[in-house]
């Protein structure tokens, strides 16, 4: 650590203010509409709505959605991490390569892609009713299953990026020398890779759900109307009702769970280190 | 016709030359069939005028956005728009009338194009029927009310509340089942079969690729969208349900204050004129609001062409749709999608 | 046999991660006129028929544009910005990260909305500007904290150890920090331009007369028709960046870094 705060300031600063005056004003004084009624500060926006079932279901359907694409996403990229980690230097490079790759397709093709995977003829269908587990096909598209597939897949490769690149920071030997004095994969997976790799499981975690949380096209076009999440939700007030006082209201709330799960994230990694 | 148009066209291409130079014309339009409209009427018109057009496309709600966000000082000159779109804009103030007298195309226009929304506020440029496409080998239509029979159950879907389509597909079920007037019933019935339905779709073009791959076999589309079922090689087919055909009409509008009038004046009259709207309409692109144009017969049978024809559509009044929509979203909301 | 659980931990994932991208490749050779994975007949005309749109060539000139120069402005912005957070102890240092962290948690519609009403409309900046600063901000995030997350590890007495060695505090962050953070700032790059060129939800209202960025673009085609070319237009453009990242692993061993 430097002592030097001035100069600190001085190389920090600029992003703060940049990111101050061309966004948090912006949007703040947006966010501010979620707080007025009538043209006095009031919280009747966030009465009306949670006072609203579908608002409700919404709600705890992103909630729900958000959890387990993250949770889901630290699963399998811890494991994804570790392997490409602990892979020579050339196939280290590929492997790593192809999952990047996906992050450079657009979003609006990754999902178009799911609706012919996932629909009555698609190849999953297919192999549901070749390998007898239905008579007919299964209803995949327009389901919370087809959203949290297609989101998965948009903010796995997130995670993966960030628990890699945390990872690579692990001294070679410590791992095997935890092995060699007896502990278990589960041991040395709490007691080593956790609190070694917690930043990027942050860095990911937060990524990866708030990711999920504002998407907009997968929920949009692999849901549909019919599984509403707070972004098409709030999608649907600007553009039907021009309602921003509902839109900020839906704006306030994915700020506050992406924040509250940043904070969380966070103090479960100090907490077990 | 003809030639009494293009001397016309010369003669105010001549007249408007001097000023003409830096003139541009800011339109927004539905960002569809943005070759052929380039090819039958932009380039044609920039042309004549010797102006630069900018055409801004998008979905209506990011165009209407962008009318009412710039209210100060308009970006966009004309726009062209749905009836209910046209008559919320008009509502908050943000077009002017127009001035029949301003387009020499106004009387060829069909009576319901000339003032659709009432106060001037717009003129219809084309009509679009609204009906059922379906798989003719596996189901058969004959009302709407088979949209909710069992024949399509798990396999149909339905315009959603949200789009053009979607009050006029409950306009037309409420017919078939004998509800009058007040539409709730309708959208209880559909909450009460929401589990039959696929989805509730916002673009033509997704059902388009929805019904390609079987997921849906029936469903409420506008004409404009049938060519692409149509050559998809599937055997669709169009119904003519017993209640007959939806309709609806997309108008022109000018935003207020927006100090290019002449011009834009100028290019709806061009549009509105015979001669354009033949054009495009025997590129299949929008079936003509001018009651002179004549279509040859396979144009004719693609598009929503002739007075029997559109004067039999069932419409429905802009302010209905603008006024309900808003309480049809919120019971939409609590019986269909919760 | 850890070959073999390796290999097939990476072979699921990758072919969830890779699969639809070669269904899009495919679908987008379908001769179909609508997207069809397997395809039914093959053909070119779809990834020809993308090069005639004309409007995908100016808003692919302008995501580019917007990708790389927003990208550029935000490490420029973002890389001090976390060498200070991790080498000083500043006051406020949490309220700074969180302030340069916000772009990411916002709602992108909240943002385009935010930007067109109170900076666009009443500033009368141009659209393209608010764009390049609406990206910069949605970059600055991702620039701070893979930059932040590869320093970390870096111990600081290497640095020290170099200034005492006589080095200047410049040469000291040239010539050990730099260097080791590489990895981490390319990562942030690869990883901003891709954020900034696939961004939907931002830009939907951020567009203007001929200004509107390719995702939207590819959307506002989505509207009329779902024919294959914007697959094949997905495959083109997941080429192009496969082609950067492959050249920045060749001329800077990228996976060295990562």
């Amino acid at each position: 650590m430097f002592r030097n705060t001035r100069e600190g300031l001085a190389l920090a600063l600029p992003a703060a203010i940049f990111s101050t005056l061309l966004f948090l004003v912006p949007v703040g004084i947006l966010l501010s509409e979620a707080f007025r009624s009538g043209g006095s500060w009031s919280l009747q926006g966030y009465i009306d709505f949670f006072s609203t079932p579908l608002n409700r279901t919404v709600f705890l359907r992103t909630l729900k959605l958000g959890v387990l694409v993250a949770g889901t996403a630290a699963v399998i990229g811890y494991a994804a991490a570790f392997c490409i980690v602990n892979l020579g230097p050339k196939s280290r490079g590929k492997v790593f390569g192809m999952v990047v790759l996906p992050l450079m397709i657009s979003p609006v093709a990754r999902t178009y892609a799911w609706i012919v995977i996932l629909g009555r003829t698609g190849i999953v269908n297919e192999a549901i009713t070749g390998l007898g587990l239905s008579d007919t096909p299964l209803r995949l598209l327009f389901t919370e299953t087809a959203v949290f597939l297609g989101l998965l897949q948009l903010f796995l490769p997130l995670m993966i990026i960030s628990l890699v690149s945390a990872m690579e920071n692990i001294p070679r030997d410590v791992i095997p020398a935890a092995r060699v004095l007896g502990a278990s994969w589960i041991a040395v997976f709490f007691k080593v890779i956790l609190p070694l790799t917690k930043e990027g499981l942050v860095i990911g975690g937060t990524l990866v759900f708030t990711g999920a949380l504002t998407a907009y096209i997968t929920p949009a076009i692999l849901g549909g109307s019919k599984v509403l999440m707070l972004e098409t939700l709030l999608y649907q007030r600007v553009n039907v009702s021009n309602d921003f006082v509902s839109a900020s209201v839906i704006a306030m709330i994915l700020i506050v769970m992406s924040f509250s799960a940043n904070l969380l994230l966070k103090r479960i990694a100090t907490a077990r280190s | 016709m003809k030639t009494t148009l293009s001397l016309l066209a010369l003669a105010s291409a001549f007249g408007t030359a001097a000023h003409a130079e830096d003139k541009t014309l800011t339109i927004s339009v539905y960002s569809f069939a943005q070759d052929e409209y380039k090819e039958a009427l932009y380039d044609p018109f920039e042309a004549i005028c010797g102006c630069d057009l900018v055409v801004e496309t998008g979905n209506s709600v990011e165009r209407m956005a962008k009318i009412e966000a710039n209210a100060a000082d308009p970006v966009i000159d004309m726009a062209v728009i749905s009836t209910q779109d046209a008559l919320a804009l008009a509502r908050k103030g943000l077009i002017q009338p127009l001035d029949g007298a301003k387009l020499s195309n106004f009387d060829k226009l069909y009576d319901s194009a000339k003032d659709p929304i009432g106060d001037h506020m717009a003129v219809g440029y084309t009509f679009y029927a609204s009906s059922i496409v379906y798989r003719s080998d596996l189901v058969d239509i004959q009302s709407w009310g088979d949209l909710l029979g069992e024949d399509l159950a798990g396999q149909v879907a339905l315009p959603n509340i949200t789009t053009t389509q979607g009050p006029l597909t409950l306009m037309m079920l409420g017919k078939a089942e004998g509800v009058e007037g007040d539409l709730s019933p309708v959208i209880s019935e559909i909450g009460a079969h929401s589990d039959d339905i696929v989805t509730f779709f916002s673009r033509s073009s997704e059902l388009v690729q929805l019904m390609n791959q079987q997921e849906v076999i029936a469903a409420p589309v506008g004409r404009f969208a049938w060519g692409s079922f149509r050559d998809a090689g599937l055997p669709f087919a169009w119904a003519e349900p017993e209640e007959g055909q939806a309709g609806g009409m997309n108008v022109m509008v000018m935003t207020k204050g927006n100090g290019n009038e002449e011009l834009a004046y100028q290019f709806m009259d061009y549009w509105l004129s015979t001669e354009v709207q033949t054009k495009i309409g025997e590129m299949l692109i929008d079936s003509p609001a001018n009651k002179e144009v004549e279509l040859s017969a396979e144009a004719a049978e693609n598009l929503t062409y002739g007075a029997d024809v559109i004067e039999s559509l069932n419409i429905m009044p802009a302010a209905e749709v603008l006024d309900k929509r808003e309480g049809w979203v919120e019971q939409w909301n609590a019986e269909v999608i919760q | 046999m850890r070959h073999l659980a390796t290999w097939s931990i990476l072979g699921l994932t990758l072919t969830f991660l890779i699969g639809p991208f070669l269904i899009i490749i495919l679908a987008g050779a379908s001769a179909t006129d609508y997207l069809a994975f397997p395809p039914e007949g093959l053909t070119l005309k779809w990834y020809l028929k993308v090069f005639t749109v004309e409007s995908f060539r100016a808003s692919f000139a302008l995501s580019m544009a917007l990708a790389i120069f927003g990208t550029f402005m935000a490490l420029l912005l973002g890389v001090p910005a976390a060498y200070a957070l991790n080498r000083y102890d500043l006051p406020g240092a949490e309220t700074l990260r969180t302030i340069v962290a916000a772009p990411i948690i916002v709602p992108g519609i909240i943002v385009g909305l935010a930007l067109l009403r109170y900076m666009v409309v009443p500033t009368g900046v141009t659209v393209t500007l608010a764009l390049f600063m609406a990206h910069t901000a949605l970059v600055l995030p991702y620039a701070v904290r893979v930059v932040s997350s590869s320093m970390t590890n870096l111990r600081a007495d290497m640095e020290e150890a170099a200034v005492l060695l006589g080095c200047s505090r410049l040469q000291a962050f040239t010539k050990v920090v730099l260097p080791n953070i590489r990895g981490g700032v390319l990562a942030a790059f690869i990883l901003g331009f891709v954020t900034s060129f696939n961004q939907v939800p931002v830009s939907l209202f951020l567009s203007g007369p001929g200004v509107r960025t390719l995702p939207i673009d590819m959307l506002a085609y989505m509207e009329i028709t779902f024919d294959p070319s914007v697959a094949a237009l997905s495959a083109l453009l997941a080429f192009m960046s496969l082609a950067i990242v492959f050249t920045a692993e060749r001329l800077l061993g990228f996976s060295r870094y990562v």
